[in-house]
């Protein structure tokens, strides 16, 4: 089990992203916008945090700026979970250095493990 | 050459010359005090002088004031190195008109050996027609660059906006699928197994169309680079091997040619790779598909051949040219039972012409076809 937090400004994509997670048996709290997002990785005890992009205030890129730049929150893996799909769009996200990526639509039935697996990556 | 030329400054002017007089420019000889000896009747027509009021005057009278102590000099500076400066070359300088107005012109120099003496032709053409084009066209390549800006952000816009509700519905047919919340009864089942080839079929409708709509504003960024032949067919036989198992259906590779790497874009070749195989497995009820790699010659070049061959239903003859145009599935029937796009081939064609292949079909009804793309090296 793995505390998570999910960030997506679109409530039904958060409330599916926490179901599966939920449903897989890890503890996964959910943030409706990047503002209140920085605020829960900052504060809590996350092992992973997964995070849409296209946000309005503090979006996707700004909040793997952030995070990435304070070194109490650095080291907890930071995987995209977004729409933007187009080429150049994955480089360019990990050009600010999310540490994974993982397009719209998800697939549901690998979701949970493709997340546990970037988890494990950065476990080791 | 001769030192002594054999015309005069008179004979410039005379019929002995016709060609300065009705020259399309307007022309002007200079001597070396510069002052104007002669000039044609374009010269006339463009600075709104009669010529009596021309011939003797400092050829600085048909420049603005602000130009001329410069000119001065640079006229002294041609005289002691005279050679020939052609059209458009060297300063922007206006012309000053008998009115006062002032236009842009273009000018050609070249010096002139006559008996009495050598003196300067200046040939002056209005570029105001010219530069009102340029700036016309600058225009429009601004606007096209906007438009083109404009069409990407919509195509970006467009893409995340239909991955985002369609997210909700594919990850929620898919947990209700994987009976999370609850048992589902058999009914129900067949009904989200539905709803969700529905909702992947509309995925790939709107992967391949922004494909596509790259391709047609030459949006897709091609990265040439050395290529292992044998990565990306492995790669394509991984991504489809599942499909080839749920169908029975065997599905082999087999390179003949494991060379030397070539040089093409990675993405581009496996997409097209793709979609040939993932055809060749739809449209295959039984027996199997192969990938053939093999080296081959195009028009006497060396080139490198891929073929997608299969057992499955085959094409009729007449509808060959057909199977490579936008949206045409052979049989309408086809689209429900084999959730195709009818973008697939047209993709294929499209991208491999880009890659500098081309892409062919052999088939026979009833027994099957292949697909073969051949690349140069």
């Amino acid at each position: 089990m793995a505390r998570i937090l999910v960030i997506d400004d679109n409530a039904v994509n958060l409330d599916l992203m926490l179901y599966l997670l939920r449903a897989f048996g890890h503890a996964a709290e959910g943030r409706s916008d990047g503002e209140a997002g920085l605020e829960a990785v900052r504060g809590g005890q996350f092992d992973l945090v997964l995070t849409d992009v296209l946000m309005p205030g503090i979006d996707g890129y700004e909040l793997a700026r952030q995070l990435k730049a304070d070194e109490r929150c650095a080291a907890i893996p930071l995987i995209a979970v977004t729409a933007l799909a187009m080429p150049g769009d994955r480089e360019r996200i990990a050009g600010v250095g999310f540490d994974g990526y993982i397009a719209k639509p998800i697939e549901p039935r690998t979701f949970v493990a493709q997340v546990e697996a970037l988890l494990h990556r950065e476990g080791r | 050459m001769s030192d002594t030329p054999a015309f005069s400054l008179e004979d410039l002017a005379g019929s002995r010359f016709p060609l300065l007089e009705y020259a399309p420019d307007a022309t002007l000889i200079v001597d070396a005090d510069g002052r104007i000896r002669l000039l044609n009747a374009q010269a006339e027509r463009l600075f709104g002088y009669y010529r009596e009021e021309l011939i003797g005057q400092p050829i600085e009278m048909l420049i603005p004031a602000r130009y001329r102590t410069r000119h001065v000099g640079e006229r002294k500076g041609y005289y002691h190195d005279p050679h020939v400066r052609p059209m458009g070359v060297g300063l922007e300088l206006n012309g000053l008109r008998k009115n006062g107005s002032e236009f842009p012109v273009e000018i050609s120099l070249s010096p002139v050996n006559t008996s009495d003496g050598t003196f300067v032709s200046a040939s002056i053409r209005d570029s105001s027609e010219r530069k009102a084009f340029e700036r016309r066209l600058q225009e429009l390549n601004t606007e096209l660059e906007t438009a083109g800006r404009a069409k990407d952000q919509f195509l970006a816009s467009m893409s995340h906006e239909l991955r985002t509700p369609l997210n909700a519905i594919i990850g929620f047919t898919g947990t209700l699928l994987m009976q999370l919340p609850g048992p589902l009864n058999p009914e129900q089942e067949r009904q989200l197994e539905i709803v969700q080839s529905s909702a992947q079929h509309l995925l790939s409708l709107i992967n391949d169309i922004l494909d596509l709509a790259r391709i047609e504003s030459g949006k897709i960024e091609l990265h040439f680079e050395p290529i292992v032949v044998r990565e990306v067919v492995d790669d394509v036989a991984s991504t489809l091997a599942a499909l080839a198992l749920e169908k029975e259906l065997e599905f082999t590779t087999q390179i003949a040619d494991a060379g030397e790497p070539i040089v093409t874009d990675r993405r581009a070749l496996r997409q097209i790779l793709l979609n040939l195989a993932n055809n060749a497995l739809k449209y295959t009820e039984a027996g199997g598909v192969r990938i053939d790699v093999w080296s081959s010659n195009a028009n006497g070049r060396s080139a490198i051949a891929f073929s997608v061959s299969d057992t499955g239903i085959g094409i009729k003859p007449e509808d060959r040219e057909r199977l490579f145009q936008a949206f045409k599935q052979l049989d309408p029937s086809n689209t429900r039972r084999h959730q195709g796009t009818g973008l697939g081939l047209y993709l294929c064609r499209n991208l491999s012409s880009m890659l500098g292949g081309e892409l062919t079909v052999t088939s026979e009804y009833g027994k099957g076809s292949t697909f073969t793309f051949t690349l140069p090296r």
